[in-house]
């Protein structure tokens, strides 16, 4: 009696603050989850003007058609390949940053390093893609670098194995910034009486960093390490439709560039979504199982 | 009862009356041809808009103002002294439209061009379509297949103007027995032949080093590597090269079909063989040939090494830079980039010649392909698919040289508010450009200071612009945008002229495929095309050998190519107006 009439009165209390989240909840619904029910596509043999309702109904065909298309196999491994190098270059990079940055004294040459490196964050793929051509063509500074120590011009932008490379390299120097602060952050809540102690026992810089800031850091690091699994499958849209050309499909072509040719240029909406929907069932299971191994690794919960 | 049947009466009287006002001098012709129909007596046509019920006038007014929709696919006006401040919705078409036809146009939306066609798969695929559009032959077969098109048949009958007939009907017919499906006629356009390929060449760099303009490929190859090593522009720099290729090799311009079409070579395109079957080009030993050669261009040099790198815009730079010396291509080159060329470095000329011969004997065959496209389509739930054909009609009227050329006083142009880009549908006498450079040619080599036209001359504004273009050319040669307008549509030697005289003597090979997409096209296109694009940018870069040549053409045919093949030659055997 007495909780369910203070219940009563918390939730009069309480009930603007609940109102104010009616207009959020709506819009959710509205934009995230009403397309979602655009998934029955991806089943159908969908034809925009009957819409919805009166597209045949296919079962799996649409993923079939997909997943035996010639190239399917090659714009996966493609996929597979290139985040993964991103994943581990975009987490190792800005962690040796980090440390090498905690290290620096000088308070204001530290801000600096770290602003410039948070720098290219900002920007968008549009403006550096263009860029980076520049620099990266025949007659330019790149190449002007490597002859003039005698190396032959290299087109980058056109082998296989460079293009990956600088895709790769760019998205890791572009968002390297982002990882080194959180890196950063770990390492300042680490306890400095650890520091002194080890100092007392006679421990240099290198042996405090193994065995002081290391673990120290180590639940931050496979956290960010299990949170990324779940994007395994987004190699980089944007960056790659901006930079690729078809001397590198081979090695470029990715399920999100794939299912723009496919989706908008030849109108193949049904395999589309196929793909998307596959997409999405392969990220929510990398997720689920991310978020089991940070729990059980690092104790985090997001709920 | 009575006071109603009398209102009609009135009513009648008082359309028939309007007609007559706003229908001009054709409207006459009709209304008395009209009288002898017997099929016009039995409909009593009370509003003017009913189709079945005989030849109506074609710019006949409405009585109530009707509305109908259209989606815009927005581009800044093309010309120079256009009305400042006009937007699609005061565009001077709008304006007449509603006091002539009273039409009022409503744009549901519009998107900067480049935007359009994704926008447009959007509103296809919310199923949200304008009441009139102007579409492709690929968005038409699905536009039918899924039944929103409205039937035209009586539309066209009754409404078409003869002018409008004559530009649909130049080609006997073959469009509209192409858009008739059971006996409804569901779109209307003109068929086109597709665009000629010729070869623009630098003939000042000829010039400079004492070479004859090349008439074979191997001629030309030794006029590209003398682009490459010998300095044509005497500029003491190595900083010029052979031909202009761009990364997409069956693009819209600066591209590689040339010099495929050289060779004999026409990927993409479905060719007769010796036993009269058709077979896809790009698996076609001329391909290899041609592949061969390019590879040889690129390696010595001839060709771009970025070509890969760039689109068809970036590679117009290289042309205006004076960076190269040699373009395949088609007529419209003059008009751009080769005036912006001569802008920028005044010592440029560039001449048209026909596609290279192989063996010396006759010129290299251009591919023909016929086509049908910008298909006026009628939705399903429009009220007035008749419209369609009026606002057809309409725009021919305007395309008189009563109203299209700038010194009558009639005009009606871009200069006070006729935006001609953003009116649809349009539709031009598909052998236009032929009849404007004869007749232009013929003014400025009898000196004439005034362009004669007869009244119903297709492209009337057209005409005027290359004539009054030409003279200023010929008052000061320096003017380039002039040149470029003279040069490209006037002249009996620049674009036009030579692609002309490439028709007329036969240098062409058909595309004998000219149906929709079959379905394993639907389904496989997209991957074989991406294959093809992929396989030829390595051979020709040099980072494949030749010899994957016979590889890519072994997995098109078992990827799709076969059946694909079998599609084709059932439609030819059925459907191909065979000559």
């Amino acid at each position: 009696m007495n909780t369910r009439t203070t219940n009563k009165r918390r939730l009069r209390a309480e009930l603007p603050l609940h109102l104010m989240l009616v207009p959020g909840i709506i819009v959710t619904l509205i934009y995230a989850y009403g397309p979602m029910l655009g998934i029955v596509m991806a089943f159908q043999k969908f034809k925009p003007l009957l819409g919805f309702f009166k597209s045949e109904w296919v079962g799996f065909k649409n993923f079939e058609y997909v997943f035996n298309l010639p190239d399917f196999t090659q714009v996966l491994w493609n996929t597979f390949f290139i985040s993964i190098m991103k994943i581990a270059f975009g987490l190792l990079i800005p962690l040796i940053l980090a440390l090498l940055l905690n290290e620096i004294t000088k308070n204001w040459f530290k801000r600096l390093i770290q602003t410039s490196i948070f720098l290219p964050f900002f920007l968008s793929w549009a403006v550096l893609g263009g860029v980076l051509i520049e620099i990266f063509s025949l007659k330019g500074p790149v190449n002007g670098l490597i002859s003039a120590v005698g190396v032959e011009p290299i087109m980058f932008m056109g082998i296989n194995e460079w293009f990956v490379s600088i895709i790769i390299g760019s998205d890791v120097w572009k968002g390297m910034g982002y990882n080194m602060i959180i890196f950063l952050a770990a390492i300042v809540s680490i306890n400095a009486n650890l520091y002194e102690a080890a100092e007392v026992d006679g421990a240099g810089k290198w042996k405090q960093m193994v065995h002081i800031t290391l673990p120290g850091m180590a639940p931050i690091i496979i956290l960010m390490c299990t949170l990324s699994l779940g994007g395994v499958l987004n190699a980089g849209f944007e960056q790659i439709l901006i930079l690729y050309n078809p001397a590198v499909y081979e090695s470029a072509d990715v399920i999100d560039t794939f299912v723009y040719r496919l989706g908008l240029f030849d109108q193949q909406y049904a395999p589309a979504a196929a793909v998307g929907l596959f997409k999405s069932v392969i990220s929510v299971a990398l997720v689920s199982l991310s978020y089991y191994l940070a729990y059980r690794l690092t104790n985090y919960r997001i709920f | 009862m009575r006071r109603t049947t009398a209102s009609l009466i009135v009513m009648i009287m008082l359309i028939v009356a309007l007609a007559a006002c706003s229908g001009n001098d054709n409207a006459g012709g009709n209304n008395s041809k009209q009288g002898n129909d017997p099929s016009a007596n039995k409909g009593s046509n009370v509003s003017g808009n009913q189709s079945d019920s005989g030849p109506q006038d074609p710019l006949g007014k409405y009585e109530e103002p009707i509305t109908v929709t259209q989606v815009l696919a927005y581009r800044a006006p093309e010309e120079g002294d256009a009305l400042k401040g006009v937007t699609p919705e005061t565009n001077g078409y709008l304006k007449d439209l509603k006091e002539m036809l009273n039409i009022d146009l409503k744009y549901e939306w519009s998107v900067p061009a480049d935007q359009f066609e994704q926008k447009f798969s959007l509103a296809i695929a919310s199923g949200d379509l304008p009441d009139i559009m102007q579409i492709d032959y690929n968005t038409y077969e699905k536009f039918k297949e899924q039944d929103v098109l409205a039937d035209l048949t009586d539309a066209y009958k009754n409404y078409a103007s003869p002018l409008l007939k004559k530009t649909i009907e130049a080609d006997n017919g073959f469009a509209l027995k192409s858009l008739t499906t059971d006996g409804k006629l569901l779109g209307v356009a003109t068929s086109g032949e597709g665009v000629v390929q010729i070869v623009w060449i630098r003939s000042d760099w000829l010039a400079n080093l004492k070479l004859q303009p090349p008439t074979t490929i191997d001629e030309l190859e030794k006029v590209a590597e003398a682009f490459v090593k010998n300095d044509p522009d005497q500029n003491g720099s190595d900083d010029t090269y052979g031909i202009v290729f761009n990364k997409n090799l069956l693009g819209w311009g600066f591209d590689a079909r040339g010099a495929f079409y050289s060779h004999g070579a026409y990927p993409g395109a479905w060719i007769k063989d010796a036993d009269g079957k058709l077979v896809a080009g790009e698996v076609q030993p001329e391909t290899k040939t041609a592949l061969a050669r390019m590879q040889s261009w690129y390696k010595n040099g001839i060709l771009d090494k970025e070509f890969a790198l760039r689109d068809e815009n970036k590679a117009s730079e290289d042309i205006v830079a004076s960076k190269v010396g040699i373009a395949f291509g088609e007529w419209w080159y003059p008009n751009w980039p080769l005036n912006l060329n001569k802008d920028n470095d005044p010592k440029a000329e560039w001449i048209p010649l026909m596609l290279p011969s192989l063996d010396g004997s006759a010129p290299g065959k251009t591919l023909i392909s016929r086509t049908v496209s910008s298909i006026l389509v009628v939705n399903k739930k429009a009220k007035h698919p008749e419209a369609a054909i009026k606002m057809a009609n309409f725009y021919l009227e305007l395309s008189k040289p009563k109203y299209a050329v700038k010194e009558s006083p009639d005009f009606k142009g871009a200069k006070n508010g006729y935006i001609y880009l953003w009116f649809q549908p349009r539709f031009y006498y598909p052998k236009m450009f032929d009849e404007v450079m004869a007749k232009v040619s013929d003014a400025i080599d009898a000196k004439q200071d005034q362009l004669d036209l007869p009244d119903d001359f297709p492209g009337a504004g057209e005409a005027q612009s290359v004539f009054t273009n030409a003279k200023k050319f010929f008052e000061n040669p320096k003017d380039n945008a002039a040149w470029g307008m003279w040069y490209s549509r006037g002249a009996r030697d620049g674009g036009v002229g030579l692609s002309k005289k490439v028709v007329d003597e036969k240098h062409t090979v058909y595309n004998e495929y000219y149906g929709p997409p079959t379905p394993t096209m639907l389904e496989k296109g997209a991957s074989l095309n991406k294959l093809m694009i992929e396989t030829f940018t390595k051979i020709i870069m040099g980072s494949a050998p030749i010899t994957d040549f016979d590889k890519f053409a072994d997995s098109w045919k078992k990827l799709g190519g076969n059946d694909i093949t079998d599609e084709v030659n059932a439609w030819y055997a059925e459907n191909a107006v065979k000559e």
